[in-house]
């Protein structure tokens, strides 16, 4: 019963390597000279450990055909640390972004962009494209005493990267911080407070770069979720049970020297760079919170249910200074209506991938891991962007005989714009669920049996028994 | 892929959560009852007074009861099977 | 059950109704049992309903801690098991070093758990394990008593060890050591010798050897079974007690017990190398000579024999005796050792090996800790133990035996109490039911099930009433007035009501508490919890390297280990005292000398407990007077610990305090920028002073991490090339407030008086019992 499935899960498996391989090798697009940026308006906001960078792009076709498509590019030296890109058209729809190449440009990264409405020869269309760099900001120094603020050196690109001429642009980055050390002074710029204003520059020629250094004070937190495994278990008896195991390390400017009480309980600015606590977002119906690790509970949390979330004010049990680490588990249990849907004997399963650990977080490596009920078949996942897809197993926990399947994914480099909604199909039937009651039945009713054979087993015995005694 | 999500209903259980704890102590207790009442049937019948056939349906009563009685047990205190 | 009930009909007891009733009767007991059992599971709930389900304190976490490798390793690798995170750089091997049956237990528990596919954690085994042996020991009470008297007794007995706090101290849930399934052994063999000596036969007597095997699997107090059980023979004989199911009993099981006594690791060739098993031996070989003379007597019944039996048993426990002290004197049989001279001698210890005597739970019991532990039952076992002397028989004069020798030794040591415990619970159960039936013994009624009904109300008032009016009124015409009787009646129910309050009282407050979560409680009502102990350990086990060596006093080196995950010095298995020594001399030596033990040690980070902000007795402060204590008996030309004491010989903190106090490690540690704790700043609340020596720096350590409440302080030994700075001057290093220490001297008291003189703490540390704090006198 189970083989059947397990091969389809395979074959899908491999059906979706075959995809991912397909897309990566046969996807060979050339630059259109057609195309040109009219306007690039860019915010670069540098001021938490992530960067976001915010276009919004008027495209202009001046060629005679209607374009289509038109490529996205990131420079050499950011290209491994892209986490999230994508783009929106004016009507704040979803672009689908398609990874390519480009011949002669093996150095950058493309992305295709395949427009809904084509844009007619001519005419101009705005674009919105949002991206997320992590481990772009490094700390400088790297080593800072208690007492000190962290500050963060960025390394960026002065003009937006583009394969297409730009006739215009402006850049707007946001530190939220009036202590900057030093910044690249190109004119025009403009500094205000929180913000640096570069340009308008004009006519930018397709791949121009420019180093941009910044050099400010960065205080909010630099924690990097190392690992997490997510655990999804789907219970059909109304219950979905979610467990998080999450590795944190602060990844700011190392702490240098002693770490000191006193100072530390002193003052309340003591510390500026370290962490004390976080907020986790878990769904509002989100039950039997707990929090631990390897020794136990963490004593230290609040939780606070609001209107459409429960907030978890997580305390880790020492503050966080840079270079330190520490891991925890959270679980809690969420209804079954709100994430489960049948039909017959088909059920949908549609959860998020990962769910919020802090605001801006910054993920390394993510494992989720989905237990249905024993004897589903037919198992079918969508994921709403691409991951590696493990090898399925089995689980055994309570009154399972032959073992619960088990779907499990791994995605690197995560950041909030991967909380996604999945679904799993998978068909179950119903009569199964007496399966477990009638072991327990079953298993009771041979210890009774046992007891009806031994006390007829044991009339002889007792009476030599007896003999003995008297 | 045949049905689409707009055409499903949300899964609820097929036992309201809310009666476990009635449930278990309801079905325990005469689970209970039955067991008890076996195991002094047991004692106090002798080699001739024994009856296989009342043995074997008062533990399978017992067995049932106990049996959901565990189960629901086990789903009040939160390990859902 | 039945054969038990059939056994026992010889009672003296009228039980023409028993048998009509049988089926009534087992229920009763069935059900009485399994309510023990919840109760006393129920009853050892309390630190994981307050706290959590964690495991307590310090021992515990080593057995969890090896628990948890076994089941990772497995049995053989566990056996093999050399821990490099112990005892650095000695290392410990484990395996050898260890009673295995606790392990063995949880292990097994986890491994059936698991092919049934229960996915139970092993830390929630092994912190469920002793409530739910609680329950075994109330079944293996029950069995024993109704042996000695009668299943009423057992019953009564089974309720009195399943609550009583005695027992339960050592059993809570998460106290996961040793003697929580210990106890449950000791009854279970003396169940089974009794029904072998009872009974004679090879089978009862083998299955006595094994239960003696898990025994001594479990616990070192084995010792007191292979004692006592020869003790029993011994005496029996003297009585003129002998008989083939004696002979057979005793003999079988000495043999089989000490094969297999001796495949246990720890063990080893204890049983036939050292006195303290030399007893079980020498009466082995005294029954076989009196066996012998019996079967000669038996060959030629007619002649002077009797004579020659007393004179030839005599002989030969002479024979045996020399024989004994022969080879001990020849170093075949190793001499006492000094734990068990402590055991005759109760200053012993103090004087020879401090480090025992340092242990709270090894000072002498107070007559309060006895009735504490075991309330109105120390009043009425007494009564047991002489209806047991007066009703003398075989069994009888096992029991009278054990409760004596108990005694005596609940009363040398506060930890032995736990012995005591159940052979209180066996005879207080006999006195309540003798007492019970003398009250109720017209009634038409069944007896015993009803007695046995009315103990167990005490949980379940619901029935009671009921129950004692249709009793209590029938007995007009008997010897005892009717109002003698229900009056009786009433005040032994009120005790038994008190005794129960007192068990849930005495085990919620006193026994309960996991020691590594500590709680305060405001003004308000309100809990603060604090976490002081984890939040280090969990400091430890993620920022350091995973190799640091951590130097701690040994109370601590089990945690450290446990959760902390980090290599220790010393550990709470004290077997090596230089290595402590060593340690408690780093302690006391001023930071330089401090410094090159420590180098010497490649320790890498110190952790010192302060209780100053927060008013915690239990800290390194206060125990500070006997690391310098061991450190004196290893190092005396370096620690004198006068030096530690002022002039008059107080046990001080502040500026009045020596100058080798104020100036040593354990002191800067603790107060190293400590100037929180309330007003005015600085100000240590746990010993009601002002440090005497603040404001310094620390040259060759550096603050690592201390907790949110100081309790536990984390300093990282620096490298040669971190504290290569200009060294200030030595006469600049020295503290100031050696100016304004006092200089009284003491009337003729000259070095040597002084140096005997004991030290006072100004705040006695108060003992919370089960807690290794440190007593001073």
């Amino acid at each position: 019963m189970v083989l059947p499935a397990m091969a389809k899960i395979r074959l899908s498996f491999i059906f979706y390597l075959y995809i991912i391989v397909k897309c990566e090798s046969i996807n060979v697009d050339t630059i259109s000279s057609d195309i040109r940026f009219k306007n690039v308006d860019r915010t670069i906001d540098i001021s938490s450990q992530l960067v976001k960078i915010t276009s919004r792009i008027t495209l202009e076709n001046i060629g005679g055909t209607p374009a289509k498509n038109f490529l996205l590019a990131v420079e050499d030296h950011a290209k491994n640390s892209v986490a999230f890109f994508g783009a929106k058209d004016s009507n704040n729809k979803e672009i689908r972004l398609v990874e390519t190449t480009v011949k002669g440009y093996d150095y950058v990264r493309f992305w295709r962009a395949e427009l809904k409405e084509p844009v007619n020869a001519g005419a101009s269309a705005t674009i919105t494209v949002e991206s997320v760099f992590t481990k772009t900001l490094q700390p400088y120094p790297t080593a800072i005493t208690q007492q000190e603020d962290q500050l963060i050196k960025y390394v960026g690109n002065l003009f937006s990267y583009s394969p297409y001429y730009v006739v215009s642009q402006k850049t707007n980055v946001v530190v939220n911080t009036k202590n900057v050390e030093s910044f690249t002074k190109v004119k025009p710029f403009s500094q205000q407070d929180g913000s640096i204003q570069y340009g308008a520059y004009a006519n930018t020629k397709p791949f121009s770069e420019k180093e941009l250094v910044i050099h400010y004070k960065n205080n909010s937190p630099f924690l990097t979720v190392t690992r997490v495994e997510r655990l999804i278990e789907v219970s059909h008896w109304g219950n979905i049970a979610v467990e998080e195991v999450i590795e944190i390390e602060h990844t700011g400017a190392k702490l240098k020297g002693p770490f000191s009480r006193y100072d530390y309980q002193q003052d309340h600015h003591s510390g500026p760079a370290s962490v004390r606590s976080y907020k986790t977002l878990l769904p509002a119906s989100a039950s039997d919170v707990y929090y631990r690790d390897t020794n136990g509970n963490i004593s230290t949390s609040n939780m606070k249910v609001k209107k459409d979330s429960v907030e978890l004010d997580l305390r880790p049990r020492y503050p966080l200074f840079g270079g330190w680490r520490t891991h925890y588990t959270l679980g809690y249990n969420v209804p079954s209506y709100e994430y489960l849907y049948q039909s017959g004997n088909e059920y949908l399963l549609k959860m998020r991938v990962i769910d919020h650990i802090y605001d801006d977080m910054q993920v390394d490596e993510l494992v989720t891991k989905i237990i249905l009920p024993e004897g589903s078949t037919n198992i079918k996942l969508n994921l709403p962007y691409a991951v590696t897809r493990l090898p399925d197993s089995l689980h055994y926990t309570y009154l399972d005989t032959k073992g619960r399947p088990v779907i499990s994914f791994l995605k690197k480099n995560i950041v909030e714009n991967h909380i996604q909604d999945f679904q799993l199909r998978y068909t179950f039937p119903r009569l199964l669920m007496l399966q477990e009651p009638l072991l327990v039945v079953g298993f009771l009713y041979a210890l009774f049996l046992c007891v009806i054979i031994y006390v007829r087993l044991d009339f002889s015995i007792h009476k030599a028994d007896h003999h003995h005694k008297d | 892929m045949s049905l689409e999500i707009e055409s499903m209903v949300r899964y609820t259980s097929p036992i309201n959560p809310a009666v476990f704890p009635h449930l278990t102590l309801l079905l325990l207790g005469i689970g209970i009852f039955f067991t008890a009442w076996f195991f002094v049937y047991e004692v106090t019948s002798t080699k001739l007074s024994r009856d296989l056939f009342k043995e074997l349906l008062l533990s399978l009563v017992a067995a049932l009861f106990s049996g959901f009685g565990i189960l629901f047990l086990l789903l009040w205190v939160g390990i859902y099977v | 059950m039945p054969q038990t009930a059939a056994a026992k009909s010889g009672n003296g007891r009228n039980k023409g109704t028993f048998n009509n009733t049988a089926g009534l009767s087992t229920l009763i007991t069935v059900t009485v049992l399994s309510l023990a059992w919840l109760a006393g599971f129920a009853s050892r709930l309390f630190a994981v309903i307050r706290f959590e389900s964690i495991i307590h304190e310090f021992d515990p976490w080593f057995n969890y801690r090896s628990t948890a490798y076994m089941v990772q390793h497995g049995f053989y690798n566990f056996l093999n098991w050399f821990d490099e995170r112990a005892w650095y750089p000695l290392g410990r091997i484990v395996g050898g070093t260890v009673y295995p049956g606790l392990m063995i237990t949880s292990g097994t528990i986890h491994w059936i758990l698991h092919t049934l596919n229960i996915p139970v954690h092993i830390r929630d085994i092994c912190v469920f394990l002793a409530p739910v042996f609680s329950g075994l020991t109330a079944i293996a009470t029950y069995l024993l008593t109704s042996e000695l008297w009668s299943r009423g007794a057992g019953l009564f007995a089974a309720c009195f060890i399943a609550i009583v706090p005695g027992y339960s101290s050592r059993s809570v849930a998460g106290s996961y050591d040793n003697e929580g399934i210990a106890i449950f052994a000791l009854q279970f063999t003396y169940y089974l010798w009794l029904k072998s000596v009872k009974s004679g036969s090879v089978f009862w007597s083998i299955c006595t050897a094994l239960s003696y095997f898990y025994m001594v699997s479990a616990w070192g107090g084995y010792v007191f079974i292979i004692n006592l059980i020869p003790l029993h023979v011994f005496v029996l004989l003297i009585m003129g007690r002998f008989s083939q199911r004696l002979f057979v009993s005793y003999s079988v099981f000495y043999i089989v017990g000490l094969l297999m006594s001796m495949q246990i690791p720890f063990v080893g060739f204890q049983p036939i190398r050292t006195s303290e098993h030399m007893a079980a031996s020498g009466v082995f070989a005294l029954l076989m000579a009196i066996g012998a003379l019996k079967y000669l007597h038996s060959l030629n019944p007619k002649g002077q024999w009797k004579q020659l039996l007393i004179l030839g048993g005599l002989a030969a426990a002479g024979v045996v005796f020399l024989a004994v002290v022969g080879l001990t004197y020849m170093g075949v049989i190793a001499p006492w050792s000094g734990r068990f001279y402590s055991l005759w001698d109760t200053a012993y210890a103090k004087i020879h090996i401090p480090i025992i005597a340092s242990v709270s739970e090894h000072q002498p019991t107070t007559w309060s800790s006895f009735f504490f532990d075991l309330h109105v039952l120390v009043c009425t076992f007494p009564v047991g133990l002489w209806y047991c002397i007066k009703n003398v028989n075989d069994e009888r004069v096992f029991v009278s035996l054990y409760a004596l020798s108990a005694v005596y030794f609940a009363g040398v040591m506060v930890r032995l109490m736990l012995t005591l415990t159940p052979v209180v619970c066996v005879l207080s159960g006999i006195a309540f039911s003798i007492l019970l039936e003398l009250v109720l013994r017209e009634d038409e009624l069944p007896v015993p099930p009803v007695e046995t009904d009315d103990s167990k109300n005490l949980y379940d008032k619901a029935g009671k009433l009921k129950k004692r009016t249709s009793e209590t009124v029938p007995p007009v015409d008997a010897g005892l007035g009717m109002n003698v009787r229900s009056g009786t009646l009433i005040a032994f129910m009120i005790l038994l009501m008190l005794f129960s309050v007192h068990c849930t009282w005495a085990t919620s407050n006193a026994y309960s508490s996991p020691s590594i979560v500590l709680a305060s409680y405001g003004n308000d009502g309100s809990r603060k919890i604090l976490d002081d102990f984890r939040e280090a350990y969990g400091w430890l086990s993620q920022n350091t390297a995973e190799d640091a060596r951590v130097m701690s006093w040994w109370d601590y080196g089990y945690q450290i280990a446990g959760m902390g995950n980090r290599t220790t010095l010393v550990d709470n298995n004290t077997w090596n005292n230089s290595h402590i020594a060593l340690v408690g001399k780093a302690m006391a030596s001023n930071e330089s000398a401090a410094y090159e033990i420590m180098t010497m040690l490649d320790v890498d980070y110190v952790l010192v407990i302060f209780g100053g902000a927060i008013g915690y007795s239990g800290d390194d402060i206060n125990k500070f007077i006997w690391m310098v204590r061991i450190a004196e008996g290893e190092h005396p030309k370096d620690i004198h610990e006068a030096d530690y004491f002022t002039e008059r010989g107080e046990y001080r903190v502040d500026n009045e305090a020596s100058k080798t106090m104020l100036n040593c490690l354990m002191y800067k540690l603790s107060y190293y920028r400590y100037d929180s704790g309330g007003s005015p700043p600085g100000y240590d609340r746990t010993r009601g002073a002002l440090p005497g020596n603040r404001g310094f720096k620390l040259t060759y350590l550096e603050e690592a991490y201390t907790t949110e409440h100081w309790l536990v302080r984390i300093y990282r030994v620096k490298k040669p090339d971190e504290f290569n700075r200009p060294r200030l001057p030595l006469a600049k290093r020295t503290v100031p407030t050696s100016n304004t220490i006092s200089k009284k001297l003491d009337l003729g008291g000259d070095s040597m008086t002084s140096k005997r003189r004991k030290g006072m703490l100004k705040n006695k540390p108060n003992i919370v019992k089960g807690k290794k704090a440190v007593r001073l006198e």
